[in-house]
């Protein structure tokens, strides 16, 4: 009895097949998202990895940004839900799950005795926090995304970005390097500027450790790094932390099923 | 004192004797209050209840570049960016324990609380909320908006009414019977601090100016802090002595540079960024000779006429029609000889914000003054963006250049 | 006609006031032939309006994009006061005969500045609360600032307004908030009718109607529904808090994801029905009283937080599983009390959802707050 749950957010499509014992059969990423054919081809990926067709599939539950307008669910539920129980899945200690997408951040206080969801608390206003804050400054420094954290380990000092704007930010960091500031150090002031913006959110909701952060900003160790420093608490990084969601979602669809 | 000492070092002297005084009278069971900045304070000078001022003590805090904490931990708390950074800063100074440091004023959490909104609302939902966290009395000395610009007798008769009931809730938190002598002196030391006050404005407007820049922003605390003292009489005498010594040996306000341009600076200053705005002035030779902001604190009356004191205290400017606040810029750009008019869009203060658009039209066609406006907070460093600030200042200064050319 | 018939045909006619609220007020003046004077919020006496032989409309702003409002407010005014500046400057407001401006928050005492400046041919009438509204000397106050709307509502209606026409209105007034009242308690039992779009619909179509006319068609709607047996809801109660359910798409979210409303504390509609012009002697005095008994507003000065309380109350006592807070941006009175009220609902373990709302806001993204928030609760 495998479960599929797809996870279509704004920036990127996330697959994840569950198989007859419950564990993960198969799984894709697909770096374009709703409204594009990444979903479909996230799908399939993770059918093929999984080994079986689209008919062994017994239920399917979206999430994420697209799941509304997404055709092949039998259900839709918000990310907040299954990116909580996700996480819970594989680290069932969590209690604070921080969220930082490509296009928004958000922060969960799970509560596993009463029902997973807690509280939570959500920015998708402003780029300032997110991935696209650090998309727009890995080109004003001429870097790929990916090299981000490597470069700042080499930091000696912050250089502090004052804006909570990011088109500000922007100009501040170009002004920064036009007056001689090393890389790195511009590095670990944008670092810092994220980590900021991002605890300022989870403090609205007040961090209880073990903090876990997931999405794909989370492979950046000097984001990490900073975030540690601004919540003056350890952060675990999940496992597969791009597929938190899909993996929710998929395990919600195997509850559906144990219940019918 | 010695006869050599300035009115720089006694105005810096007393600015921390004031913190260290409401620690010294806490520390012995004494009731300290907190208390909004034009308040009624003749009241409490006269009982001998020590104010402290958050506003004051928030922009120290700003100033000295120590808010973004503060800042941060109140909004943790709950409050939103949007409301008012001397406030989040004051709560992110008690959530983090009320603790002074070497930048950070040591307030002591207050016994009770007052609140006056003479010049805006924010502060009552301010006081509101300290009441109710700390569990302390709240004093609210009520001065309704005057709409058409005048303080009408239904207004007088509440505020004396207020009055009364002040001065038996003061007696009943003392346990001590007001003293009418003592409050007639305090009533004569305050008007006289006024007319000193509005007489240190009028020697600012010398050309060339005997005072500099942000000045008369700093002797701003005597005003907010003591203005019902002999204390204050004496620095400010002082002061007005100096300016006058200025003027008679023809100084200017800098040492090094000529005042080549005067300009009113209108609103609350800028305090994260005081040193990049003050040296931004001061690379083109501008000299503050006007702002509406430390006139608030010229609260005239006769000594013993409450209804003329209740009438001072409720036409501060923030509290008075658009008319009147258009009146008063006109005046003070005249009263300053102001080639230029800069207005500071403070994030913070939408009293001050909310009508700065009409004013600044309906001043420019009075008195033809070139003007800018920029964005900042007087508490939140993360609002100013310096290259805008940069940029306006040139044009404005490009402006003033090209009206002086012209008037050749 | 059926009993869920004529329901149905009520809550259809409230519903096309409430779309279009300024064809409303135009038919209204019609209809009665008398002048129209805008109310802005909150708590102004339109009963004096109605004394002078004129109609109150409400003034709540309107989804327009409010650029023109740039021309005296920066960004950070409140939607309502910009989208009203800007809804004057085109002229939407020139027909009518005053406009009554509170001066409860610095976004309204400056509009009224503005306003005044913007459009100096409509008569402009301020009235300014007291924060001290419990003392005797309080509500001498607003007495005397009553008096002067009440003088000048007169001067426009070109009539005396006399004390007996004052208890005429305020009985009219007084008995509308009584239909109100009970039309919101029977409501949560039949949400298949009374959706909370619908709910939201009575209660703003009072703003652009004839007080007398909408009492008598709640209290006729609020019979037919008692009548009816109450429904074993599926959806999950909330409480809703804040100035306003706008945008309206909103109130769709919330029937879409399966959340009812049980009861609210919005500006507009529970917390301007809530309380009745007390009885007494001098109809402008007991007018004046009213102010003092408003409890649980942001705009109603409350040192002992009496909102916090409330909130809690009105939760426990309408059923209902949560709170959802409508925060209009800029707003500086509901911003500084949500983290009082929020701290003492999270340690009554009541869950509360923080939605900051604006006109042209995403309802993409709100769904999915709304969706989760159901989930969780």
């Amino acid at each position: 009895m495998h479960t599929l749950g797809i996870d279509i957010g704004s920036a990127s499509s996330k697959a994840v097949i569950l198989g007859d014992n419950g564990e993960v059969a198969g799984q894709a990423v697909v770096p374009v998202g709703t409204g594009t054919t990444g979903p479909e081809r996230a799908l399939h990926e993770a059918l093929r990895l999984a080994g079986i067709a689209p008919g062994d599939v017994a239920r399917t539950v979206a999430t994420g940004y697209g799941r509304v307008t997404w055709q092949g669910a039998d259900r839709q539920v918000s990310e907040i839900t299954c990116h909580a129980r996700g996480v819970l899945h594989r680290m069932p200690e969590a209690r604070t799950i921080i969220d930082i997408g490509g296009q928004d951040v958000k922060a969960i206080e799970v509560d596993p005795d009463r029902g997973f969801v807690r509280n939570f608390v959500m920015n998708d206003k402003c780029a300032a926090g997110t991935g696209r804050f650090l998309e727009v400054m890995a080109r004003v420094l001429g870097l790929e995304v990916e090299r981000l954290a490597e470069v700042s380990e080499t930091s000696a000092r912050t250089v502090s970005i004052s804006s909570i704007c990011t088109v500000f930010a922007e100009s501040e960091v170009i002004s920064h390097l036009s007056r001689g500031e090393p890389v790195p150090d511009v590095l670990a002031g944008i670092h810092q500027s994220v980590a900021k913006r991002v605890a300022g959110l989870v403090s609205r909701l007040g961090v209880r450790p073990p903090v876990v952060l997931t999405g794909g900003v989370a492979k950046n160790r000097g984001v990490v790094l900073a975030l540690e420093k601004e919540l003056r608490t350890e952060i675990r990084i999940a496992p597969s932390c791009q597929l938190t969601g899909a993996l929710g979602a998929a395990l919600i669809a195997r509850e559906d099923l144990s219940k019918k | 004192m010695s006869g050599n000492v300035t009115s720089k070092q006694l105005l810096d002297h007393y600015a921390r004797k004031v913190y260290a005084d409401a620690a010294a009278a806490k520390a012995v069971g004494k009731p300290v209050g907190w208390s909004t900045a034009i308040v009624p304070q003749e009241f409490f000078e006269t009982m001998d209840l020590p104010l402290v001022y958050p506003e004051n003590h928030s922009a120290v805090i700003s100033a000295r570049k120590r808010a973004l904490g503060f800042l941060e931990r109140a909004e943790g708390y709950g409050y939103h960016a949007d409301v008012c950074g001397y406030m989040r800063v004051n709560f992110g100074y008690l959530l983090e324990g009320a603790r002074g440091d070497d930048d950070v004023p040591p307030a002591p959490v207050p016994d009770f609380v007052v609140c006056c909104n003479n010049y805006c609302t924010m502060i009552v939902k301010w006081y509101e909320n300290l009441a109710k966290e700390l569990g302390v009395p709240l004093f609210m000395i009520d001065m309704p908006y005057n709409p058409e610009g005048a303080v009408d007798e239904a207004r007088v008769r509440y505020i004396r009414a207020q009055f009364d009931r002040l001065v038996g809730r003061l007696e009943d938190l003392t346990g001590r019977p007001f003293d009418r002598e003592r409050f007639r002196r305090v009533m004569e030391i305050s008007r006289e601090n006024a007319r000193l006050w509005k007489r240190a404005f009028e020697l600012v407007g010398h050309v060339p100016s005997p005072a500099n820049g942000f000045d008369f922003y700093n002797y701003l605390t005597l005003m907010v802090f003591m203005r019902g003292r002999a204390e204050t009489t004496e620095v400010l005498r002082l002061w007005i002595r100096e300016m006058e010594g200025k003027i008679a040996r023809g100084e200017g306000p800098f040492r090094d540079a000529a005042e080549k341009f005067r300009i009113m600076f209108d609103g609350i200053a800028c305090w994260p960024q005081l040193a990049h705005t003050a040296k931004a002035f001061r690379s083109y030779g501008i000299n503050i000779t006007g702002s509406n902001y430390p006139d608030g604190w010229a609260v005239q009356y006769e000594t013993g006429d409450l209804d003329g004191m209740a009438r001072a205290y409720a036409s501060i400017a923030n509290n008075m029609s658009l008319e009147k606040a258009v009146e008063k810029r006109v005046e003070i750009i005249r009263q300053g000889r102001c080639d230029g008019a800069v207005y500071h869009m403070n994030r913070s203060c939408k009293v001050m914000d909310f009508t700065t658009y009409e004013a600044q039209r309906r001043v420019f066609a009075e008195t033809g003054v070139p003007y800018i406006t920029f964005d900042g907070d007087q508490a939140d460093p993360r609002v100013f963006v310096a290259a805008q600030f940069d940029t306006r200042i040139q044009a404005l200064v490009e402006m003033m250049e090209a009206r002086e050319e012209s008037e050749r | 006609m059926s009993g869920e018939n004529r329901i149905r045909a009520i809550l259809t006619g409230l519903a096309a006031v409430a779309a279009r609220p300024g064809e409303a007020a135009e038919r209204l003046k019609r209809e009665k032939g008398k002048p129209l004077v805008g109310v802005l919020p909150y708590y102004a006496p339109e009963e004096i309006v109605h004394a002078a032989g004129m109609l109150p409309v409400g003034v709540w702003g309107g989804t327009a994009d409010a650029s023109m409002a740039g021309h005296y407010f920066p960004p950070f005014a409140c939607p309502l006061v910009k989208s009203t500046l800007d809804l004057a400057l085109r002229g939407v407001y020139d027909g009518l005969a005053a406009m009554i401006v509170p001066a409860l928050c610095e976004s309204l005492t400056f509009f009224g500045q503005n306003f005044r400046a913007a459009r100096p041919g409509i008569p402009f009438v301020p009235v300014v609360h007291p924060q001290n509204r419990r003392t005797p000397e309080g509500v001498a106050y607003l007495r005397a600032e009553y008096e002067r709307v009440r003088d000048r509502l007169a001067e426009i209606a070109g009539r005396e307004v006399t004390a007996a026409d004052l208890d005429r209105a305020i009985g009219v007034f007084n008995d509308h908030r009584r239909a109100m009242r009970a039309f919101l308690e029977e409501a949560p039992r039949h949400p298949s009718l009374v959706s909370p779009r619908v709910r939201h619909a009575v209660a703003k179509s009072a703003y652009y109607m004839d007080k007398a006319d909408h009492g008598a068609l709640v209290g006729e709607l609020t019979g037919l529904l008692k009548s009816l047996p109450e429904e074993s809801g599926a959806g999950k109660r909330v409480v809703v808090t804040g100035i306003m359910a706008e945008p309206e798409g909103l109130l769709d979210l919330f029937e879409e994801v399966g959340l009812e409303i049980s009861a609210d504390d919005l500006a507009q509609e529970s917390r301007a029905f809530r309380t009745d012009v007390p009885d007494g002697g001098d109809p402008l005095e007991r007018l004046a009283r009213r102010w003092s008994l408003v409890e649980g507003c942001s705009l109603a000065f409350d040192p002992g937080k009496e909102r916090n309380r409330i909130l809690l109350d009105l939760v426990r006592n309408s059923g209902a599983r949560g709170l959802v807070v409508l925060m209009i941006q800029f707003c500086d009175p509901e911003e500084m009390d949500y983290p009082l009220y929020r701290k003492e609902l999270d340690a009554a373990g009541v869950p509360v959802l923080h939605l900051e709302v604006e006109p042209r806001m995403s309802l993409e993204q709100a769904r999915t707050r709304l969706q989760s928030f159901a989930e969780m609760i």
